[in-house]
């Protein structure tokens, strides 16, 4: 470490670091297109540019990334010459810019906009006109690119040649017609495509799914855990008005994911956007199942516990640590082993983030002393026993369909369940109207917390847990 | 503090009755002189181009397609949180207005364009944040219904034709051309 003075103040500097990022440790904000902490700097946008001094020579204006830190170095962010050389750059970047801010997702979240902003540069003075590129060029599935708005910053490239290893992206034509295009025009592949609209400062690469269905500054943003794998990145959960999520966007986390996540956690919001979702309750009723409150619901489930032989209990690897510790009472008033599914490692392991293993919590429960048992296993032991309660977000989705027989079943899940046997359906929330604790594959805590409200007719599962465990002491001290 | 004396009422005035006759005949002499006031709604009211009505989206007349892309600027403005909008994709081309091509691609407009009327206070800023001259001031003021729901309006509702909103249109630019040049697209 050395020292360094930044706007009058002296900071450390990492030596192997370019100076922007003594400036980020320090928390003075240096503007940015290409540099990006992951990557090689490369220098090209000339937006970052700063007054900098050594042994006493007068300021000079240069490139805070690829400028190399040195022992009493003097830099001043926000001298005269630095802001004019942004304003220039700026003027340059906007000349060929096609402006469309009206229907660009990027808007809000732009940078363009906001050192435009900053600097008060707007207008050019040529009367050229712009150029013209593609506007909708496909990528893929995931990925949209607008030529036009590209500012040539090759951080897309850079990511795919530093990160991903696997480029498909280039820097094709000359000069002023330059543009980003994929080798041979193939669509792009892999699981972090959706990466790439984080990491383009502009709307050049917009990601499809999002394409149009909100404007960023309508969503409201909560910090989470992602559910797709036990790597539990730690992600943005962005719902808009109270509803749907719309977008899920990693959060920089050094420990877990830096500032990426993969495609199949960013695009899994379906699944808790489901229309379908359970409300309330059902009860068995005859032969047919009937809406009712989650605490009637949770009295019948009582009473059919409390009057059945064998019992087993099913959890979810997607129970939260604090949701696991309301499981385990309940466990133990009925008898039965604590147990949860497992299901087989899928293919989408990689060496980047996915870790193939589709249970976020599967540490979080060994710890709290839960077993991990095959889909096949916890679907034999249910149908083998007289009552079984499965417990938790997914829990039905990962058995998949099976003959209860004879069984009377109790569920907590988001969804019902709708076979014959099932004697109550309890609603439970989703993980992103949750506050609770994932633990991931290498033992770090990934919060979740609530992203959008409960819907009044559910309660929160920990609580319903609870007021099980209390009504089947109640019965069994009856009985 | 101040007081107030009552006044002493003078003898007729106590009677009563030569009051009521003074007042009723002033009514009677109003009857035959000619009328002050509007005969609203028989007689509406006069309307021009700085009236500031009802918000209305403007649609464009080559080919009745609406100008606005949903960017959300009027929602953000909206004081009274009167705007709610959904944007969707759409494959309509650039339009030309005047034989030249203002823009290349829409690629997005409104899905859904709600504006509750109960709400909106008629300031006039949803007009003034559009970028795309989309959404004007109309000179349409009368506002009533049986319920709440009819008055959220939609794009059905909202939906005019430029040339019945240009006056208004006009009048804006002659405003702001106090402190920005009149543009191409107008
Ligand atoms: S990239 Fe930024 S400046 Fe360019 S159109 Fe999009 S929001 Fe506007
Ligand atoms: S597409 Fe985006 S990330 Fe790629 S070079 Fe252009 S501006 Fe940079
Ligand atoms: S500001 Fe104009 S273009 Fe934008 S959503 Fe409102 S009416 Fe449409
Ligand atoms: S951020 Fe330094 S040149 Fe682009």
């Amino acid at each position: 470490m050395i020292k360094i003075t930044v706007n009058g103040r002296e900071v450390e500097a990492d030596p192997t670091k370019p100076l922007i990022a003594a400036c980020d440790d320090s928390g003075i904000d240096v503007p940015r297109y290409c540099y990006h902490p992951a990557m090689e700097p490369k220098g090209s946008c000339r937006i970052c540019q700063v007054e900098v001094s050594e042994g006493g020579r007068p300021g000079r204006v240069m490139a805070a990334c690829r400028t190399q830190v040195s022992e009493g170095m003097v830099v001043n962010t926000e001298a005269d010459g630095a802001h004019d050389a942004r304003r220039e750059c700026l003027e340059f970047l906007l000349k060929n810019h096609p402006l469309d801010c009206p229907i660009c997702d990027k808007a809000g979240e732009c940078t363009l906009q906001d050192y435009s902003f900053q600097e008060q540069q707007a207008a050019g003075r040529t009367g050229e006109p712009r150029a013209n590129l593609e506007k909708r060029v496909d990528l893929g599935d995931v990925i949209m690119l607008d030529q036009e708005r590209c500012i040539l910053c090759t951080r897309c490239v850079r990511f795919q040649e530093e990160v991903t290893k696997k480029p498909e992206l280039t820097n094709a034509g000359l000069a002023s017609n330059s543009y980003i295009t994929t080798f041979a025009g193939r669509p792009l592949t892999g699981n972090y495509q959706g990466n790439l609209a984080d990491v383009c400062p502009v709307g050049a690469l917009t990601l499809k799914p999002f394409r149009f269905k909100a404007r960023v500054w309508n969503l409201e943003k909560s910090s989470s855990t992602c559910a797709e794998c036990s790597r539990g990145c730690s992600i943005s959960v962005e719902v808009l008005r109270r509803g749907d999520v719309k977008r899920i966007r990693p959060v920089f986390n050094p420990d877990v994911n830096q500032w990426w996540m993969c495609d199949t956690g960013r695009f899994s919001f379906p699944e808790v956007n489901d229309p379908e979702r359970l409300l309330g309750g059902l009860v068995a009723n005859g032969a047919d199942l009937m809406g009712s409150t989650t605490g009637e619901a949770i009295k019948h489930a009582a009473s059919v516990l409390s009057t059945s032989g064998s019992k087993v209990l099913i959890a979810s690897p997607f129970l939260t640590v604090e949701e696991a510790e309301r499981v385990q009472p309940l466990a133990a008033a009925i008898g039965a082993e604590l147990l949860f599914v497992s299901p087989d490692a899928n293919d989408l392991k990689d060496d980047l983030l996915h870790t193939g293993d589709p249970c976020p919590n599967r540490k979080g429960l060994e710890n709290a002393g839960f077993r991990g048992i095959s889909p096949k296993d916890a679907a034999d032991r249910v149908t083998g026993a007289d009552a079984a309660v499965l417990v938790g977000e997914r829990i039905l989705k990962l058995l998949g369909g099976f003959d209860l027989g004879a069984t009377k079943l109790v569920t907590f899940d988001t969804t019902a369940c709708l076979a014959s046997g099932v004697e109550a359906c309890i609603a439970t929330p989703f993980y992103v109207e949750k506050a609770g604790t994932w633990i991931n594959v290498d033992g770090h805590e990934g919060e979740l917390t609530i992203a959008r409200p409960l819907p009044s007719s559910v309660s929160p599962l920990e609580t319903s847990l609870e007021e099980l465990t209390k009504t089947l002491s109640r019965t069994g001290a009856s009985v | 503090m101040v007081i107030v004396k009552r006044k002493q009422l003078s003898f007729s005035e106590k009677l009563y009755l030569p009051e009521i006759l003074k007042g009723m005949s002033m009514t009677f002499r109003a009857m035959f002189k000619p009328r002050t006031t509007r005969q609203y709604p028989e007689e509406p009211l006069p309307v021009n181009e700085v009236t500031r009505g009802q918000p209305r989206l403007a649609t464009n007349d080559e080919d009745g397609s609406i100008r606005c892309v949903s960017c959300g600027l009027c929602e953000a403005a909206c004081p009274a949180y009167a705007i709610t909008i959904d944007g969707q994709d759409t494959d309509r081309n650039a339009i030309t207005i005047g034989g030249d091509v203002t823009e290349k691609f829409i690629e997005r407009e409104p899905e859904s364009f709600d504006i509750d009327m109960l709400r909106c206070i008629l300031c006039g800023f949803c007009e003034e944040a559009c970028p795309k001259d989309a959404i004007f001031m109309s000179d349409e003021l009368e506002l009533a219904d049986f319920n709440r729901n009819d008055l959220i309006y939609g794009l059905d509702k909202l939906k005019r034709p430029v040339s019945q909103l240009r006056p208004r249109i006009d009048y804006i630019y002659k405003v702001n051309e106090r402190w920005q040049a009149p543009s191409s697209t107008r």
